[in-house]
């Protein structure tokens, strides 16, 4: 028997959880240009800086999670200063970029593993379920949800009603018309490679708590934050929101169909990359345009 | 182990590799396409020499074999992403190599799964004399490297190696003059693709036993740092830099029993070769060889008749 309601809100976990770990990587993909490969290791850090903070049962979850915000960020921006900006300042292309995420991945992904080990740990935390209809629902995921949701306001309100946001589009737009007009795109820059990266270290601590903890465990989830990145058009945010939530729907939806027609539940990683196959062949802008 | 042995065995993985990193250079140091899924081919490979090994198929029938498949497999995952901005394939291709991994993960049916399986030594006459085995291996790699890299030189200095190098400065100039971008790719990623193919076939019957955790992306990052290390764009640079690379790859493996580091020496491993990729990318981005003018037909005429004038 199938239990909608609670495919339903599978759907919506998965989706809020590449939707905070993939704004990070559509909005520095749009405005550096390059797709960052190292972006794995920002939600692992968030989630192993949690790990500090949620050591012991009964701890609060928010501390954590702020935690995990900052240090993932400020990863980010000394990645973004000391390897990407060099690199893109002596003319380096756009594989060479790619190449030098995937080695700095490597570095970041071993240093972790070097710091905490290699060995599956977890979060003490417990959390308290709720019934919803026929769905079960737990704390955890009302937190991702609500976070999420939170974090996709505010960052629409900060896109379209701030001036950094509006400085953030004209960046990502045109980046020399933006620098003529006298916005300091450097700045600008610095701070999406911070806020992005940040809600990937949120995502990090929920994906933690969900499952459990290890170094590759952003490495995990990379494959569909791309393909949901693709689908909603590289760059564009309001089209990875909704991006998110359909690759949180085919896959949880997914995985139940593959299970009547008799095949393994290991392919649930598959279907993301089913749908990366078939939005290159129909519709390579993505979703959106 | 016998030294003779670990000698021979460390040159067939610098020949295994060789033949990855110049397939990498066919097509990101002549064509500029990122292949970030170079594992998947490799892997295709080995399993289907596996398998039609298993299934009796003599040596050179599981090598083709390997190569047909890979190639097909090259062609079919990376046609979608080739009309599309170079990205788009790196991130297809990365991805395939992950999925052909949980397939054979999940598949356990097909090749034993997580517990891997076992390869029907094509050497099995010469089982009594272990060295005469490696020996036999070396010899079958170094022969496919050395086909493989007279008939990529060949290419590389051909008219349509020109065109190559043509869609790698600029595709839209090439597509211009009347060439077919994206046909050309593709041709470069099925060739490309059956090469890695047989590398890992190669590979498979080596070491007599594969499962799907010797296949992870660090397998591609490896051969991409080979041939960034190496130089892109010349065949020479890509056989050196499987060479360095490899060396070096030996040469911590064994300093990990002598260093008493603070850090696990695997850790460590990994953490040196992405700041080597890095290093190298910001101070030598061409690498050690860089690329040389194209050898054509007409090159010492033409300096025969400058000199002589």
């Amino acid at each position: 028997m199938i239990n909608f309601p609670q495919l339903v809100v599978n759907s919506f976990v998965t989706g809020g959880l590449y939707l905070l770990a993939g704004t990070g990587l559509t909005l520095t993909y749009g405005l550096s240009r390059f797709p960052n490969f190292a972006y794995a290791e920002f939600v692992t850090l968030g989630a192993f800086t949690g790990y500090l903070f949620l050591r012991h049962p009964g701890q609060p979850v928010v501390p954590a999670l702020l935690a995990a915000f900052v240090a993932a960020g400020l990863l980010s921006v000394a990645a973004h200063a000391l390897v990407f900006r060099p690199l893109q300042a002596r003319n380096a292309g756009l594989i060479h970029l790619m190449i030098a995420s995937i080695g700095l991945g490597y570095v970041i992904r071993h240093a972790i593993g070097a710091i905490w080990g290699w060995s599956a740990l977890s979060y003490q935390t417990l959390w308290q379920t709720y019934e919803v209809l026929t769905a079960r629902l737990s704390a955890l995921w009302l937190w991702l949800i609500v976070t999420a949701f939170l974090a996709g306001v505010a960052l629409h309100l900060l896109l379209t009603r701030s001036r950094i946001g509006k400085a953030i589009r004209a960046t990502a737009a045109n980046p020399e018309l933006a620098r003529v007009t006298g916005i300091d795109t450097d700045r600008v820059t610095l701070l999406t490679w911070f806020l992005g990266a940040a809600l990937a270290g949120t995502a990090g601590v929920f994906r933690a708590a969900d499952t459990r903890l290890y170094p590759m465990l952003g490495w995990e989830i990379l494959l569909p934050i791309f393909a949901a990145t693709v689908l909603g058009g590289i760059g564009n945010f309001y089209g990875l929101i909704a991006a998110a939530l359909i690759l949180g729907l085919a896959e949880n939806f997914g995985v139940v169909l593959l299970s009547t027609i008799g095949l393994s539940t290991e392919y649930r990683m598959a279907i993301a990359f089913l749908v990366l196959i078939l939005v290159l062949v129909l519709r390579p802008k993505g979703l959106a345009r | 182990m016998d030294p003779v042995i670990y000698v021979l065995d460390t040159f067939v993985f610098v020949g295994i590799f060789a033949l990855l990193s110049l397939s990498l250079n066919l097509e990101y140091g002549l064509t500029g396409l990122g292949n970030f899924g170079k594992v998947a081919f490799f892997m295709a490979g080995a399993y289907t020499w596996t398998l039609l090994s298993r299934a009796g198929v003599p040596f050179l029938g599981c090598l083709a074999g390997a190569a047909l498949m890979a190639g097909v497999l090259g062609g079919l995952v990376t046609f979608p992403a080739l009309r599309l901005r170079e990205d788009y394939l790196a991130i297809v291709t990365l991805s395939f190599g992950e999925i052909m991994r949980l397939i054979v993960k999940a598949e356990k049916g097909l090749a034993g799964g997580v517990w891997g399986i076992t390869v029907p030594s094509a050497f099995a006459g010469l089982a009594a004399t272990p060295r005469l085995v490696a020996g036999a291996n070396l010899l079958a790699v170094c022969a496919t490297v050395a086909l493989v890299f007279a008939f990529l030189q060949l290419l590389a200095h051909s008219p349509y190696g020109r065109v190559l190098r043509g869609i790698r400065e600029d595709d839209v100039a090439a597509a211009a003059v009347g060439k077919n971008v994206v046909l050309y790719k593709a041709q470069v990623l099925v060739l490309g693709s059956a090469i890695a193919g047989v590398a890992g076939g190669l590979f498979a019957q080596y070491v007599r036993f594969i499962d799907p955790y010797m296949f992870l992306p660090t397998v591609t990052f490896f051969v991409w740092i080979m041939l960034i290390v190496g130089g892109p764009g010349n065949n020479w640079g890509a056989l050196l830099g499987a060479l360095v690379v490899e060396l070096m790859n030996r040469g911590t493996r064994i300093a990990k029993d002598y260093l008493q580091l603070a850090v696990d020496p695997n850790n460590m491993q990994f953490i040196m070769f992405g700041l080597l990729i890095i290093l190298i990318l910001f101070y030598r981005p061409e690498g050690l060889l860089r690329e040389g003018p194209v050898k054509t037909a007409a090159r010492g005429k033409v300096s025969r008749w400058l000199s002589s004038s």
